[in-house]
């Protein structure tokens, strides 16, 4: 499978995550909705679902979290029968990136964790200043997204 | 708080030249619980070997040896050994003056009481 990217800096970051911690599938996107870099997915309408559904989640466990507790929830984990899924966000200069991680038995929690905080600080370190959306408009999200998933798959 | 496993850690730590032993999930690879004497990140170092000894274990098994009972590592500054019951691992790390027959026999009956 290979690892696709619409921006330099984020090859090198992902693929030692994605060796490393023996994801399946992983995803680095804007919260706003840009897909930044996948691997796992073959078509590019599934990084787009899971793009959008992942900007939900992390928008729905936060704002969960400020009504429970004050504070947004931020790292999120599922377990599943075969598969777990991992999203967390990559603080970065100017933003904040999100990371899906999908993983099953060739992984556990732990490495998936170890080796997400490998990737936030070499993310931090290569990312450029974010001048992108903060916030995610339903006509922008569309349009972001369709971007940057025409990059990483050669669609013009 | 202290957790259900501290004495089979405490029992372990005591051995002369034992610089730490901990309780790790095997299959999501979590601290449970440690006693460390020496510097390091218990969190990562658990997931390490929670790693090591699921591969372990997978090999012996790919062999048709059945499941692994005694997981040791040989390093050139000491040695770490796992032992595993259930969905738990129990973890030691030596230095390489230790006595190793010793602790392997305590590792195995402190494994019983994991589970």
């Amino acid at each position: 499978m290979k690892l696709q990217v619409a921006a330099d800096w984020v090859e090198q970051p992902l693929k030692a995550f994605v060796d490393d911690a023996r994801a399946e599938i992983a995803v680095l996107m804007h919260p706003s909705g840009q897909v930044l870099g996948q691997f796992g997915f073959a078509r590019s309408v599934d990084v787009q679902t899971a793009c959008a559904l992942s900007a939900a989640i992390y928008a729905s466990a936060g704002e969960l979290g400020r009504q429970m507790q004050g504070k947004p929830f931020t790292v999120m984990h599922y377990a599943g029968k075969a598969r777990q899924m991992f999203l967390a966000p990559v603080p970065i200069d100017g933003g904040t990136l999100l990371l899906l991680a999908v993983f099953g038995e060739e992984s556990t929690l732990g490495l998936v964790q170890v080796y997400f905080q490998d990737f936030q600080r070499a993310a931090a370190q290569a990312a450029p200043h974010w001048t992108g959306a903060e916030t995610a408009l339903a006509s922008d999200f569309e349009v972001e997204l369709n971007r940057n998933l025409a990059a990483m798959f050669g669609r013009t | 708080m202290t957790s259900p496993y501290a004495t089979i850690l405490a029992g372990l730590i005591r051995h002369r030249g034992v610089k730490g032993c901990l309780v790790v999930g095997e299959t999501d690879g979590l601290l449970v619980d440690s006693t460390l004497q020496f510097g390091v990140n218990g969190q990562i170092f658990a997931a390490l070997t929670a790693s090591l000894f699921r591969k372990a274990r997978r090999a012996s098994q790919a062999a048709g040896l059945g499941d692994a009972a005694f997981v040791q590592l040989e390093a050139e500054n000491g040695r770490v050994c796992a032992v595993g019951r259930g969905e738990l691992v129990l973890v030691v790390v030596a230095e390489p003056r230790v006595n190793l027959g010793l602790v392997r026999v305590d590792m195995l009956k402190a494994v019983e009481a994991l589970a």
